[in-house]
């Protein structure tokens, strides 16, 4: 117990989360007597899950992207599709974050990659100020339930650990969060219908410019076709869409666009790859720490105090809820997984939850904290990059807090939304 | 001299983290076009593709403790007045050192073990050789945090609160 809180403590000012799980699993199997090599043997299942070649993969293709022209580019061909209608900037914003988010994790760069270009164009539209901090500050974390998402690939492969009777599948997971995603999205764009200024302007549906802009993407159109269209088609596993994703991004952006300069390939690679290594380096020192509290049966034993309180499944969302939204106040939606999913999970299947529909739930709840005042992540990045007083962001994105939150409490309560597309 | 050994030493994470990658990307790629077009595969691509994966993540952890990009909640510190930041630095990053040591050593000791046992991990490699990069990375990472923890000790005693 005093250890326990010893670690939290530590935890709290700053030390690194690796070396607070890792502490607790040595000081777990030490304290059992089992010779603390174990974490060794625990660290290299790190090379024994085939699934994970996807992370640095993927990672890789989406900081290729955002060195790229290709946000620009997307943004372009997404407000000659789309800013014919009412509140067709925002939506175009909206739009182009979930599916930037979508190939690049939700790390923050979506703020940093996308919301230079959108910020300004959403002020000359004639958006109030407040509303464009809030709009782009919200859609930094949009998109995470679309695959081929980082955060879902890495539910999966925390949940394929705990040896379900069902074991969690990660194209399961690509298509629950299909709905609640656009949900999502949807909302959002109805409240940019609704706050749109008077008399703007809305661009006309204009085929020469929509022409232009196809033309000018015309490389990286067929990426998303590829990807999801391989997955969701089962003709491709997911770390082989992985592979093909990054050749494919690599020669359109090196080869054929020349966007991203050869030489600049290896500072790429490095950056990406040290939060690839934060995050594989937790997950690994987690492997042990869960594998000693499944052997010291704490999720059975917290299922039964907790079952002491709360009854029923409804309860149980409930405090799942609130318990969520205040973790994704303190913790990146990576370690999160990593550290809360193996407790949760047995605890969640216990009460008739199904785990597909947990993972959506915990991912959906993590993307409300990103910008849950006080300590949100994006609202600090946004504060950093558009120079503004985090506390006018608390204000801004307040409106977008209560709409997102209404679409986390219906993606919770009703489960077919994110189940509908899976088998019986 | 001390100064480029450390830039040596970084040079060549750089760089292993670069070919590792790139061998990652298109041995991956080739696999699966041998799969695919022309129905045959290398049986030990995948488990090297696997390791590559363990040393991918431990490289990068190691680049990511060099430039203080460990993931860690900063709620508390993004508040704390600028000494006892100062403190509480050096009382975490010495307890990450601690904890990275003990993972080293056991893991040398793990290694020396698989090294008489002479377990291969797959085609004719050596066990000890794929896990290596686990004591070593973990090693590195503790000098790291140990040489952080010294520079803000000499900080500290300089009475310089980091303004």
């Amino acid at each position: 117990m005093i250890i326990a809180i010893l670690l939290l403590l530590l935890a709290l000012f700053g030390a690194p989360l690796f070396s607070i799980i890792a502490g607790g699993a040595l000081w777990g199997f030490h304290s059992e007597e089992i010779n603390l090599q174990v974490v060794t043997i625990e660290i290299y299942r790190l090379a024994e899950m085939p699934i994970l070649l996807a992370i640095p993969l993927f990672t890789f293709a989406g900081y290729l992207l955002g060195e790229s022209q290709a946000p620009a580019r997307m943004v372009r061909m997404a407000h000659a599709l789309l800013g014919w209608m009412p509140g067709g900037l925002a939506i175009v914003a909206l739009t182009a974050c979930a599916f930037f988010t979508a190939f690049t994790g939700a790390s923050g760069v979506t703020i940093v990659a996308l919301g230079a270009l959108l910020y300004p164009a959403l002020q000359q539209a004639g958006y109030p100020e407040r509303f464009n901090l809030g709009l782009i500050t919200t859609s930094g974390s949009l998109g995470l339930l679309f695959a081929p998402s980082l955060p879902l690939i890495l539910y999966g492969v925390v949940a394929q650990q705990a040896s379900l009777d069902t074991p969690v599948n990660i194209d399961d997971l690509f298509l629950a969060g299909i709905l609640p995603g656009l949900l999502m999205v949807i909302l959002l764009s109805g409240w940019s219908m609704w706050k749109q200024p008077k008399g703007q302007l809305t661009s006309k549906l204009d085929s020469k410019e929509i022409f232009a802009a196809i033309r000018e993407s015309i490389w990286e159109i067929p990426l998303p076709f590829l990807v999801l269209g391989g997955i969701y088609g089962g003709y491709i596993a997911v770390s082989e869409a992985a592979a093909v994703t990054v050749v494919y991004v690599l020669i359109v952006e090196v080869l054929i666009n020349r966007e991203v300069k050869i030489r600049d390939l290896p500072l790429i690679i490095r950056e990406s790859m040290v939060l690839v290594g934060a995050i594989l380096l937790i997950l690994g020192v987690s492997l042990a720490s869960t594998n000693y509290m499944v052997d010291a049966d704490v999720p059975t034993r917290l299922f039964e105090t907790i079952r002491a309180y709360i009854d029923n499944k409804w309860t149980f969302l409930i405090a799942l809820n609130i318990f969520l939204l205040g973790l994704g106040m303190i913790l990146d939606i990576f370690s999160a997984l990593i550290i809360i999913v193996p407790i949760i999970l047995p605890i969640a299947v216990g009460y008739g939850i199904n785990p597909v529909h947990l993972g959506i739930v915990f991912l959906a709840n993590m993307q409300l904290g990103y910008f849950t005042p006080p300590v949100g992540m994006n609202l600090f990045i946004a504060s950093y990059r558009f120079n503004k007083p985090v506390m006018e962001l608390y204000i801004a994105t307040l409106p977008f807090f209560f709409i997102l939150l209404f679409a986390v409490l219906v993606i919770t309560y009703v489960p077919s939304l994110s189940l509908v597309f899976l088998g019986p | 001299m001390l100064q480029r050994g450390v830039k040596i030493l970084h040079n060549i994470e750089d760089s292993l983290l670069v070919i590792i990658l790139l061998s990652m990307v298109t041995l991956a790629f080739s696999q699966i076009v041998m799969r695919n077009l022309f129905d045959t595969g290398v049986f030990w691509l995948d488990p090297l593709l696997r390791v590559l994966v363990l040393w991918t993540g431990l490289l990068g952890a190691l680049v990511a403790t060099r430039q203080d990009k460990q993931i860690s909640v900063d709620v508390l510190t993004r508040i704390l007045p600028a000494k006892l930041k100062i403190i509480s630095n050096i009382i975490t990053r010495s307890f990450a050192a601690i904890v990275s040591a003990i993972i080293a050593w056991y893991s040398f000791r793990f290694l020396i073990d698989e090294w008489y046992s002479g377990v291969t991990a797959f085609a004719s490699v050596p066990a000890w050789l794929t896990e290596s990069i686990i004591p070593f990375g973990f090693a590195v990472i503790a000098l790291r945090y140990t040489l952080q923890v010294a520079a803000l000790l000499i900080q500290a005693l300089k009475g310089d609160d980091g303004q």
